[in-house]
């Protein structure tokens, strides 16, 4: 019983032997020039986005612009000290540290582990997350210890006449 | 029937620079190269109507 379902009625590979392929798979030296070509056509499409992506990038349409924002007087802000603001949106906490005379640093301050604020340590000069200690560098914002692993993200700041502006935020790249 | 391979080759040789050039335009994207990029961009978009007119010059040549 089990034999009779078990059999190949007869000696074919499939049930298509009825079928006159009439040669419509073969691929002739034409054909092949024919597969080429569209290859090159796929190679040309898919080099479009690229080339659109890099333009983009040339004519600076990637970075986002925000309206330059008053943070601090220069007099108000001792060196080593930080001070808090919100760039670009008043809900984005930031942090604005006075390294030396010249030189100030600013950070969007949401730890990249699970978004505590980051605190600026004088005494020890780093900025410490409590929640899980983690701990970023001050100059460039990597992180050096603990859970982050990603940067702060980085705002640009500029003085003039005696007071900082933050003028945009970095592209964020990790 | 006689059959050149001429133009065939010509076409392997010209995907085979497809391919090099896709490589190049995607690096050079990533170091941020972007003018050199849209140069890659440009060569392979231009290699295709290169690689349309082989394959008609070979195809009436040896029809």
């Amino acid at each position: 019983m089990t034999d009779k379902n078990n059999k190949i009625p007869f000696n074919e590979d499939n049930y298509t032997h009825n079928i006159n392929r009439n040669n419509e798979r073969k691929l002739d030296r034409r054909g092949f020039m024919k597969t080429l070509v569209g290859a090159a056509g796929v190679f040309a499409v898919s080099s479009l986005p690229w080339g659109v992506l890099a333009a983009k990038e040339l004519n600076g349409l990637g970075d986002k612009k925000y309206p330059k924002q008053k943070i601090t007087d220069v007099k108000s802000l001792p060196i080593g000290d930080a001070v808090e603001f919100s760039f670009p949106g008043e809900h984005d906490s930031a942090i604005l540290i006075r390294l030396s005379e010249e030189k100030y640093v600013a950070y969007q301050n949401a730890c990249t582990h699970l978004r505590c604020p980051v605190f600026w340590k004088k005494d020890e000069g780093e900025m410490l997350c409590p929640c899980h200690h983690g701990k970023f560098d001050v100059e460039t914002g990597a992180p050096t210890a603990g859970p982050p692993r990603r940067p702060l993200p980085e705002i640009y700041v500029k003085v003039e006449n005696g007071s900082v502006y933050a003028v945009g935020v970095k592209r964020y790249e990790a | 029937m006689k059959r050149s391979y001429v133009s065939v080759a010509l076409l392997l040789a010209v995907l085979f620079m497809n391919i090099i050039v896709t490589q190049f335009m995607v690096h050079q994207y990533f170091y941020e190269n972007y003018t050199n990029t849209i140069v890659a961009a440009v060569i392979n978009v231009i290699l295709f109507p290169a690689a349309f007119l082989i394959y008609k010059k070979g195809v009436k040549i040896n029809d």
